[in-house]
């Protein structure tokens, strides 16, 4: 039995070794970039950091990150000045676009169709209207150069909240375990393949058994839809407590949404108030070719295409981007 | 709790030390134990069923002793009754009784008489019960032919019928087998374990990257295949032969190997079907356990080749309709039984049935022959058509599958389901298959490697490709469960 013990352990031990080394060769787990928090409170990526972004098991999906000295992913540097024209994206992972290479991004794109401006990614993951607000208002040096500022927005996600305060739930992840376990590429490339769900899951379910107090009630149709009603309520009322803390710039900002998934009070809202908004759910809805990731949701290359002409549309409208 | 899941490895260690150094001193305590075990493992599926086995038990463990005591063979047979009506009636009741009422209100309809009554039952088909029902029956008939003692200790025939590692699929085990290794003492024994160990390991790899990652694929086909060419609804069959393959002889190699862990050896359930040059090798090597209980307790019985070879091929016929019926309450798998013993009557009548008995292909070689190349391929081919009522939802499926394949006869490229390229999943069966061909004279030593470092590198290629084709998304459970 000793004997088993131990070779297993050493089979074991070497296995996760050569794995490690299969994992890193092959680059089959992503690379994860460091967050922080800046002196403003706002949360972002340390600068200057490069990596690579991976989807699935087999690397079905693979692309090239570069955080800017301003801690976003971009080809470029942000420098707005009187002089030039700049736009700004600011949004979360679909802006971030940890997806696609940082050289080809809805930004650079962009900046291809009309070259005399400069575009700014300010993407990160997970940032909603309120930590959009946030940098807007913290950089507001910054911003006030930037001639025009486009906000990425969904409705059901974006708006659960009427005031900023820092999400430690996303810095956690930089946690000193955290940051040890993310040394192993493979413990990195199982958690993001699933394979660590089961174990997660399992602790779950023994939390549940160990607390049955707190059992999910269940709720009916009725009342899902009274919760429902409620919260797009809420987020209507964060959205007007948002744009009034923050003193929203009208004449600059425009939001990017898709009306698909949009409450249509909510856009009621937007148009009788004079928000302008750009509305990619057309462009969306008539594309043949599928739009996002296969393995993921994201915008693909053709979505992050349609999302690009969308926006010079609008900007085309605005007589400075003529 | 399944063999692929989270819960059975960490089950299995937790029986296996507890097994070891805390119940290894008697057998009564190694009984004991290993019946507690199997079921909490069936108990935790759900604890209902296990009536239904401990039910099964006792019958068959009191109806043993009355066989065996009974002085007149009248008496022995209305034990041996009581035996077979109470199997039977508990897998005709939980698994077709549904399936008769459904037919008969079809056939009602047919003759144009309207059914307005349904009695059908809302039933839940408790898993296994295909495999232990035959297992305790295998006892009593073999107490009744006097190839068999009974055991007079209850507890040694519960953990017999209810032995965790083979009871929800298999292998059906004959007490000769089984319940004698069960009455006697286990020793711990490194190989054995080590030996059982690597099984596992295979068993996995075979169900998580052949069976799992190629499910998706052959799922799509079957659904859709209105939609697809000729050549996707080939491929979508094709691969469904390796997907069964994968799932149930991988459930067997990782039955198998965890009973080593435990110091039972079970008999072989696959020995490389895909290997075999006619059907009835492609027999000898598929579900082996079920298709020697068929042959040992109806085929003999029903006279099998020692009667006239008119009554012969009726015997056929019978034990492949039962052995398709046994699959499942369809009559898609009435016609998969039906081809096969279409396909196999004209091997029996050339008298080439036993032909392949105790040889495997290549024997002498490392290459097969030209000749044997072309008999897989055919015999490949033949299983694989059939496969397509075994899949089939139902037999007007079946039939819009192969109107489909020669009405649409034309290649188009198939595309994943999920986008993944097709090319991995081709090259990993060509893979495979060289591989199988390599261990093809051993079942039970899928690593027989001279050097230690070939070994690790293979073991290390295994668990790798356990994670690149690893799919949290999909059902996991094992096709034959549902059986």
């Amino acid at each position: 039995m000793k004997k088993l013990v131990i070779k297993s352990a050493i089979y074991f031990f070497l296995i996760l070794l050569v794995l490690e080394v299969i994992v890193r060769i092959f680059h089959l787990g992503k690379d994860t970039p460091a967050r922080f928090l800046d002196s403003y409170e706002v949360e972002k990526w340390k600068p200057n950091q490069n990596g690579f972004s991976v989807t699935g098991n087999r690397r079905q999906n693979f692309s090239e990150y570069h955080i800017n000295s301003s801690g976003y992913n971009s080809y470029r540097e942000f420098t707005p000045t009187k002089d030039k024209i700049e736009v700004a994206l600011v949004g979360d992972s679909f802006i971030e676009g940890f997806h696609q290479d940082y050289y080809n991004s809805i930004g650079k794109k962009i900046e291809t169709k009309i070259p005399k401006i400069e575009v700014y990614e300010y993407g990160y993951a997970g940032y909603d209207f309120a930590d959009q607000l946030h940098l807007v208002h913290s950089y507001k040096k910054q911003f006030d150069l930037i001639d025009h500022v486009i906000l990425g927005i969904k409705f059901s996600n974006d708006l659960t909240r009427g005031e900023y305060n820092v999400m430690r739930g996303r810095l956690d992840l930089e946690s000193p375990i955290n940051k040890l376990l993310k040394k192993s590429k493979l413990l990195v490339y199982c958690k993001s393949i699933g394979v660590l769900d089961p174990p997660q899951e399992l602790i779950y379910r023994i939390r549940k058994t160990l607390r049955p107090q707190q059992k999910d009630a269940a709720i009916d149709k009725n009342e899902a839809l009274r919760i429902q009603q409620e919260n797009e309520k809420k987020y209507l009322e964060n959205f007007k407590s948002l744009v009034s803390k923050y003193n929203y710039d009208k004449k600059r900002f425009t939001l990017l949404l898709d009306s698909r998934i949009t409450n249509s009070t909510f856009l009621s809202y937007l148009k009788k108030n004079n928000f302008t908004y750009i509305d990619f759910a057309t462009s969306f809805e008539a594309s043949k070719k599928s739009t996002t990731l296969i393995y993921d949701r994201h915008w693909n290359n053709h979505g992050r295409n349609l999302i690009a002409k969308t926006i010079i549309e609008h900007l085309n409208t605005i007589k400075m981007f003529r | 709790m399944v063999f692929n899941s989270l819960d059975f490895f960490i089950f299995l260690p937790i029986v296996f030390i507890i097994y070891w150094f805390v119940f290894y001193k008697k057998v009564t305590l190694q009984n004991t134990f290993v019946l507690v075990a199997s079921y909490i493992f069936y108990g935790l599926w759900d604890w209902r069923f296990l009536f239904l086995i401990l039910a099964s038990t006792i019958v068959d463990f009191y109806v043993g002793q009355a066989i065996h005591n009974s002085s007149s063979n009248k008496g022995k047979k209305v034990f041996l009754w009581v035996s077979i009506v109470f199997n039977i009636g508990l897998l005709g009741f939980f698994k077709y009784y549904n399936f008769f009422i459904n037919s008969w209100e079809d056939l009602l309809a047919g003759l144009g008489y309207e059914t307005h009554n349904s009695w059908t039952l809302q039933i839940i088909l408790p898993v296994g019960i295909s495999f232990y029902t035959f297992q305790t029956m295998s006892y009593s008939l073999d107490i009744y032919y006097k190839r068999l003692t009974p055991t007079k200790n209850f507890i040694s025939f519960a953990a017999f019928v209810s032995f965790f590692p083979q009871l929800v699929a298999g292998p059906i085990e004959r007490a000769s087998n089984l319940l004698s290794q069960i009455t006697t003492k286990r020793v711990f024994s490194y190989d054995q374990c080590t030996a059982g160990l690597k099984l596992i390991l295979w068993g996995l790899f075979k169900k998580v990257v052949i069976a799992d990652s190629i499910a998706p694929i052959v799922d799509d086909i079957f659904l859709n295949y209105n939609d697809y060419s000729a050549s996707t609804l080939i491929l979508g069959v094709s691969l469904f032969s390796f997907q069964v393959y994968g799932d149930f002889s991988g459930y067997s190699d990782i039955a198998i190997g965890t009973a080593k862990l435990f110091g039972i050896e079970l008999m072989s359930n696959f020995k490389f079907p895909t290997f075999s040059r006619n059907v009835a090798e492609y027999w000898q090597r598929w579900h082996i356990s079920l298709s020697t209980w068929f042959r040992h307790y109806l085929y003999i019985p029903l006279g099998g080749s020692r009667v006239s070879k008119l009554k012969s091929v009726r015997n056929i016929i019978i034990v492949f309709l039962v052995s398709g019926f046994w699959h499942g309450a369809n009559w898609t798998f009435i016609a998969w039984g039906a081809i096969h013993a279409v396909l196999f009557i004209p091997i029996f009548l050339m008298g080439r049935n036993r032909i392949y008995m105790n040889s495997v292909v290549a024997e002498n070689s490392w290459f097969p022959s030209l000749k044997e190349i072309a008999q897989i391929l055919l015999t490949f081919i033949l299983v694989t058509f059939s496969r397509v009522f075994f899949r089939s939802q139902s037999i007007t499926d079946a039939f819009g599958y192969l109107k489909q394949i020669c009405t649409n006869f034309s290649y188009e490229a198939y595309q994943h389901p999920l986008g993944y390229r097709m090319i991995d999943y081709f090259v990993l069966i060509a893979i495979f298959v060289l591989y199988e061909f390599r261990m093809r004279r051993d079942e039970r030593a899928p690593f027989k490697f001279k050097s230690k470092i070939i070994r690790f590198i293979v073991y290390t290629i295994i668990v790798l490709c356990l994670l690149l084709f690893f799919d949290d998304s999909i059902d996991r459970s094992f096709i034959y469960f549902q059986f």
